[in-house]
């Protein structure tokens, strides 16, 4: 019971660092929570399911066309919005407004589009196979989408560490205006971070019914919720510091559903409650711009 | 030097609410000449700096620059254009290293400028190159905000109280770098509350009250100013 609630917690964490990430990225670099992130989660949800069940398109291509597709989108809001919010007098409290209204119509239209009704995939989807770890036997479906999610966190290091667009996205998360006189185009590099921060959401959201069970158009006020939880508890505004508040949040949430199931459902909550109380800048938190 | 001015400020008003952080200001300067720019706090010298640097835009007047208007410009394109600025509270990028804080500068930049390794000398940072820059003391971090608005190869350079904090050795070690700034035909505008400082870098100094512009000419004249000794003094 305790190899497999640790095994099963860190394939689980890997998938909630997958869904944090984003999340992070984008308040990293325009110092905006996007209360929206669930939801756009959720439509990568749908958007895996459509693509099974009408095309047969395995969940594991549709993580990749929502990527491409989120970041066409992410990009777009950006421009649309995100420059003009910035020239506001309280950019930060009016972002909350803004991708809380955006929540809200996309949670509505999706209602409209998809209904209410509960839909998921296959556990089949991603492989029929069962895979032995450490004695204790797992879905294949599990086990391929901890390494999709794997994958798509090494990319994110790559992409931050190893190219020219990932340390402009350093220095904007490290100052604004220093970046923007270093000769970098401020609203490029942040365009692309939220267009890669919506695609990491959406790239969880196919891979989300395999870990979270069946989707709905409400699911993505939880999930910001959660992934909120995650990213504090790594550090906020240090995408990176995801992957260790995703492996606790992963790991804590197995042990509760193991040991105390009536309470599992607190762990987002009472997590975020511990690291405020006793680390509130995050496990690997340092001082982060002030925006 | 030359006498057509590179950086002419044409009645810049700013505002802030109701407050005029800028009322009217005029200025001019030439290439490879360096401007002091003096007043007390809240006199209006880094908001007259930042609308030059494109990080304000003003209400009212015009910036020209190579005789262009460029008013409106946003900080990236200035510079591109060869206008960089120092900052009176430099951030540097902390997560990156010093050398990494100027390759950015390096990679973005748009006009020729000196290498890397030359400029983390002419700072006095080659030793701290592979260090993070969030490590750097703030009088280091000062110069390495020199470093890198100087990777993007400035012909005009506004600096911002970068003086405070350094020994007096380190102070005219600094003065001579500006000077050698400038003689290699960099315009500098410079904000400082050390006028001593100042003296021995220009004899042309703009003292700036309330937003506006009180005095101009040298600091020996500037101190026998009634108005500049009734804004400093109080009297």
């Amino acid at each position: 019971m305790l190899v497999y609630t640790v095994i099963s917690g860190i394939l689980f964490g890997l998938f909630c660092s997958l869904m944090g990430i984003g999340l992070n990225l984008i308040f990293g670099v325009m110092r905006f929570v996007n209360l929206a992130h669930g939801d756009f989660l959720m439509l990568g949800a749908f958007g895996a399911y459509f693509a099974y069940t009408l095309y047969g398109i395995s969940p594991a291509i549709s993580v990749v066309i929502n990527m491409i597709v989120m970041i066409v989108i992410g990009a777009l809001i950006y421009y649309a919005f995100v420059p003009r919010l910035l020239r506001s007098r309280d950019p930060e409290m009016l972002s909350l407004i803004f991708f809380f209204g955006i929540s809200q119509v996309i949670e509505a239209l999706s209602v409209i589009f998809f209904t209410n009704n509960p839909r998921s995939i296959d556990w089949s989807a991603l492989g029929t196979a069962n895979y032995q770890l450490f004695g204790q036997s797992f879905q294949e479906s599990w086990v391929v989408s901890a390494l999709i999610s794997v994958i798509a966190i090494v990319l994110v290091y790559f992409y931050l560490y190893h190219t020219k667009l990932g340390y402009a996205t350093r220095a904007v998360m490290g100052s604004l205006d220093e970046a923007a006189s270093s000769g970098i185009n401020v609203h490029r590099v942040s365009a692309w971070a939220m267009g890669i921060g919506l695609a990491l959401a959406a790239a969880a959201g196919a891979l989300s019914p395999f870990f979270l069970g069946s989707i709905t158009p409400n699911m993505g006020s939880d999930i910001t919720t959660t992934s909120f939880s995650i990213i504090i508890i790594g550090s906020l505004g240090n995408p990176l510091g995801t992957v260790i508040g995703g492996l606790i949040y992963g790991l804590s949430s197995m042990f509760m559903q193991s040991y105390i199931p009536s309470w599992a459902n607190l762990v987002p909550y009472l997590l975020l409650f511990l690291i405020l109380l006793f680390k509130p800048s995050g496990l690997l938190g340092k001082v982060v711009r002030h925006a | 030097m030359s006498h057509n001015p590179l950086l002419v400020l044409e009645k810049i008003v700013k505002q802030f609410g109701q407050f005029r952080a800028l009322d009217g200001v005029s200025l001019s300067l030439s290439p490879g000449e360096i401007l002091g720019l003096v007043g007390p706090n809240g006199s209006g010298k880094t908001t007259c700096i930042n609308v030059i640097a494109g990080l304000y835009r003003p209400e009212e007047g015009s910036v020209f620059f190579n005789g262009n208007k460029i008013t409106k410009y946003s900080l990236t394109k200035m510079a591109h254009m060869g206008i960089n600025r120092t900052f009176q509270v430099p951030k540097p990028f902390k997560s990156l290293t010093v050398r990494e804080n100027l390759i950015i500068a390096d990679q973005y930049a748009k006009r020729p400028h000196q290498p890397l390794e030359e400029l983390l000398d002419f700072v006095g940072l080659t030793a701290y190159a592979s260090r993070e820059a969030g490590s750097l003391n703030s009088s280091q971090q000062k110069l390495l905000d020199l470093a890198r608005a100087l990777a993007t190869g400035p012909s005009l350079l506004l600096i911002d109280e970068l003086a405070a904090g350094l020994n007096p050795s380190e102070l005219d070690k600094m003065a001579e770098k500006i000077k050698h700034l400038a003689e290699s035909g960099i315009a500098i505008l410079l904000v400082e509350h050390l006028l001593g400082f100042i003296n021995s870098l220009t004899k042309r100094v703009i003292v700036m009250n309330a937003g506006k512009e009180i005095f101009e000419g040298d600091l020996e004249s500037a101190a026998k100013n009634p108005e500049v000794n009734a804004v400093y003094l109080g009297g």
